[in-house]
């Protein structure tokens, strides 16, 4: 059980009371201390040092009327406590430096005393979760004078607020397309057109899909929200089960996707069900499917046909009756040639084929993803994230921008969001936050750029051809460079000259070029077939 | 495990603390239902909590539904360890209460004890500071233990704050009594304690006490309680025996005159002069659980009120000692406590 905790003002005016008079008078402060259903472990009380001798009436009160209670005093002087910006600011350090245990403790943030301005900042700071409680507002008696602590009662923000957006959502989702998007305003012609496709897929058939497109590009949001829209329609009545097969190859793949039987191998201590069992009824992710073993493939093939298969060193076949989703960035038409990939297994699950462009392919909804994920921010963190106007426009038109690659598409701009979030402590994305996060941005996606895949490495794969696979990636840069200053250079020496500068200061014989020379034949090159090969 | 429905008999915060102050002395685990279930708020209050919190202390219990609100607590007693105790009452809650759950084992602890409570000293529905010195101890002290009682400070309802401390010699076993007869009256005296009032309503209090009983000013006395945290009023009429003493108390509240204050603890007083029986309603009620722990005595009693009814039913499913209420005289009941065994 955690403990409970009040945080609350003095009130000068109503926890004021002196002389045994008091006792018959509603003091909030007190009053609230004087439940008996209602059990207070602290009581942190803020207060003006101007009113120390009211605090010390009040905290020995509370002493008296609850011994359960731990009494600490909180000094926090107001020059003008009707004025919100210094109320604010001096409520908000409070909250930032309390070292909130959430875990063990549950607070209650009582707004009846001290200003109206201090009520409404405590409002705000529970509201933004900077006082991580729920509202406590207490009322007087009835009867005035009769000594009855009152009423009080618990006011849960989070709650109110996860009702407002739930209807909201609920009018924004009515749509199965606005559902699938998830609620995102998408504006790519392309983009719209495969979702009305899905939407009417999902409704009416419960053949596999398959949805391939780079990584990052949203396939596992689709899965979910494709199942959410099943569940919606009352299309299905199990479980969403995810599962990226490239974290399950290997000898552990078997029994994480088809179960095993109690002493099937050594470690399988008791029975396990399976990702397929627990799909049933369900809805089954395979993400990655190209990874999948060859083994695997035939084991799942038989179970997506006849909906029944052999967990690991059973017997007896289980049943599992469950639809499918597969995702996979490969093209799997590529694997079934090299033999990677079961061309039955592949004619089975592509019934339904989407390819999710990626985000460098739809700009025009970068816009509407921006807003949707700060939106989703807010919700997640409880606080309000937002750019300036200036910051926005200068993030966009980034994000715009024909050389802004978004190598991980969605994942990248989920990314950029969540970091600038942390980078923005007021919760507003100003413009340098926005030029720090394009530079890691642009940092990260030169980072992407690997000699393998760049223009360069191409130059020197003609050059060298299949021998390349034998080179190490840590060779192959320094390679694809001094290709490139070689065929930038008049001669050998030239080129020499240039790639050992530093050597060259500190030495009085020159050798750069014999250097060189020796270097390129390592390779099995020479200057004449470096060179030779840029003029072809 | 012994099942106990909090909500037969009495039904309310009594059946909780002596199924508990009877598990510890029994050693048997007991799961209590339906706490207060009747109540307008069900379940454990913050003086039940405490109680029950001061009893898992002493006796290193393991305890669940150890919370404000929980209608049911299972409490499995270990060891009762006499020693230094301190325990605090929310809201002015009654300190002689909680003593009433964690006393009893301790009369037969290993070692003494020396128990101190804050809260309510006085409080309405509950036996007030007084009561328990001067009628329920002596007899306590009557079965062969040791306990000796200090109000350190006055606690009244709202302020709390008081204070009461209890020091327990504790003895191997206790030595039922046999208390038939009264004996000759020996003291009377009447006090009116005023805390952080006017004296006024001493002096109209007095007034009532000498018109209706015709006692001496000698016997009379206003007290002004100097050091209480509240306001707070009572009036305490003591009748003391040869063999018993009896206290009846008035509690002064908001919007109540002084002279219903008065008259109140007058009538209780009046009705127990009528009989002649020694133990009156409330001492009878709290002499159940020591008597039946002993397992023989008797008193004669002017008679079982709903709360004793209880506690008979109570102690029937924890101990031995038949318990056989009869006819002793024309207004008096004779309870007569023996072991089971025979």
């Amino acid at each position: 059980m955690s403990n409970r905790v009040v945080i609350g003002l003095l009130g000068p005016a109503l926890d004021r009371g002196a002389g045994p008079d008091r006792w018959s008078q509603w003091r909030p402060t007190v009053s609230l201390c004087q439940h008996e259903e209602l059990l207070i472990s602290r009581i942190e009380l803020i207060h003006d040092p101007r009113y120390s001798a009211l605090v010390d009436v009040v905290a020995e009160d509370i002493r008296s009327v609850s011994p359960e209670t731990q009494v600490r005093l909180n000094r926090m002087t107001f020059r003008d406590p009707w004025d919100f910006e210094e109320v604010y600011g001096k409520l908000h350090d409070f909250a930032r430096k309390y070292e909130f245990d959430t875990e063990h403790e549950d607070y209650l943030i009582h707004v009846t005393t001290g200003t109206h301005v201090a009520q409404i900042c405590l409002f705000l700071l529970t509201e933004s979760r900077h006082l991580p409680g729920r509202l406590i507002q207490s009322s007087p008696p009835k009867r005035r004078s009769s000594g009855s602590p009152g009423n009080y009662a618990i006011i849960d923000l989070d709650l109110s607020r996860y009702d407002r957006i739930a209807s909201r959502f609920d009018t924004e989702q009515r749509e199965g397309t606005t559902f699938l998007k998830a609620g995102i305003e998408t504006r790519n012609p392309a983009f719209n057109r495969m979702i009305d496709e899905i939407e009417h897929v999902a409704i009416h058939s419960s053949a596999p899909m398959l949805l391939t497109g780079p990584t990052g590009a949203g396939k596992s949001s689709l899965a979910r929200r494709v199942f959410d829209l099943k569940k919606l329609r009352h299309g299905i009545t199990g479980r969403f089960v995810e599962v990226n097969c490239a974290t399950i190859r290997g000898d552990g793949a078997m029994s994480a996707l088809f179960g095993h039987k109690r002493g099937a191998f050594t470690g399988a201590a008791r029975d396990r069900a399976g990702l397929l069992r627990e799909a049933d009824a369900g809805l089954l992710f395979l993400d990655e499917v190209g990874e999948l073993g060859i083994d695997e493939q035939a084991m799942l093939l038989r179970a997506v046909e006849e909906k029944r298969f052999f967990p690991v060193g059973g017997d007896r076949e289980v049943e599992s009756d469950f639809q499918l989703i597969c995702g996979t960035n490969r093209d799997l038409g590529e694997s079934v040639r090299s033999g990677a990939f079961r061309d039955d297994l592949l004619a089975r699950i592509n019934m339904w084929s989407f390819e999710m462009p990626g985000l460098a392919a739809r700009r025009e909804d970068i816009e509407p993803n921006i807003r949707y994920e700060l939106l989703r921010l807010t919700d997640a963190t409880g606080r309000r994230y937002q750019f300036n106007k200036e910051a926005f426009a200068k993030f966009l038109s980034f994000s715009m921008a024909a050389d802004s690659r978004w190598c991980g598409n969605f994942r990248d701009l989920n990314a950029a969001i969540a970091r600038m979030a942390t980078m923005s402590p007021t919760g507003r994305f100003t413009t340098e936050v926005v030029d720090r996060e394009i530079d890691r941005l642009r940092m990260s996606w030169r980072m992407l750029t690997t000699p393998t895949d760049g223009p360069d490495a191409s130059a020197i794969e003609a050059l060298i051809g299949e021998r390349l696979d034998d080179i190490d990636e840590f060779d192959r840069v320094q390679l694809v460079h001094v290709v490139a200053v070689c065929r930038d250079s008049r001669s050998l020496s030239d080129a020499g000259r240039r790639l050992f500068g530093a050597t060259r200061k500190r030495r009085k014989i020159a050798n750069d070029a014999d250097r060189l020379r020796k270097y390129l034949a390592r390779f099995g090159l020479d200057w004449a077939s470096v060179v030779r090969d840029v003029n072809s | 495990m012994i099942q106990i429905d909090g909500s037969f008999g009495e039904g309310g915060g009594q059946i909780l603390r002596s199924s508990i102050a009877l598990a510890m002395v029994t050693g048997s685990p007991v799961r209590i239902e339906k706490i207060r279930a009747g109540r307008s708020k069900p379940g454990l209050m913050r003086q039940h909590l405490t109680a029950v919190q001061a009893a898992t202390k002493i006796c290193n219990a393991r305890v669940s539904g150890d919370a404000i609100g929980s209608t049911q607590v299972t409490f499995e007693p270990g060891q009762v360890a006499g020693g230094d105790y301190t325990f605090g009452i929310g809201t002015a809650g009654s300190t002689t209460l909680v003593l009433q759950t964690i006393m009893l084992p301790l009369l037969c602890a290993d070692r003494p004890s020396r128990i101190t409570l804050d809260g309510g000293t006085h409080n309405p529905f509950a036996p007030p500071f007084d009561f328990l010195e001067r009628a329920y101890l002596p007899l306590v002290n009557r079965m062969g233990p040791s306990v000796r009682a200090t109000l350190e400070r006055p606690g009244f309802f709202p302020a709390g704050g008081g204070r009461i401390v209890i020091e327990i010699e504790p003895a191997p076993m206790l030595q039922g009594f046999e208390l038939l007869e009264r004996g000759e009256l020996r003291r009377r005296h009447a006090r009116a304690a005023i805390a952080n009032l006017s004296p006024s309503i001493g002096d109209r209090e007095i007034g009532v006490i000498a018109r209706r009983l015709g006692w001496e000013p000698t016997e009379l006395a206003i007290d002004v309680v100097s050091d209480s945290r509240g306001p707070g009023n009572i009036v305490t009429l003591t009748l003391e025996y040869e063999h018993v003493t009896e206290v009846f108390t008035g509690f002064g509240e908001v919007k109540r005159s002084a002279e219903a204050v008065a008259t109140h603890a007058v009538q209780a007083c009046q009705r127990y002069q009528k009989h002649t029986a020694p133990v009156g309603e409330y001492l009878t009620d709290q002499l159940m659980l020591p008597m039946a722990l002993a397992g023989n005595g008797a008193f004669a009693s002017t008679g079982l009120s709903r709360h004793s009814e209880t506690h008979i039913e109570l102690i029937r499913r924890f101990l031995n000692t038949r318990i056989r209420a009869e006819r002793h005289t024309a207004d008096s009941t004779l309870i007569t406590f023996s072991s089971g065994v025979t």
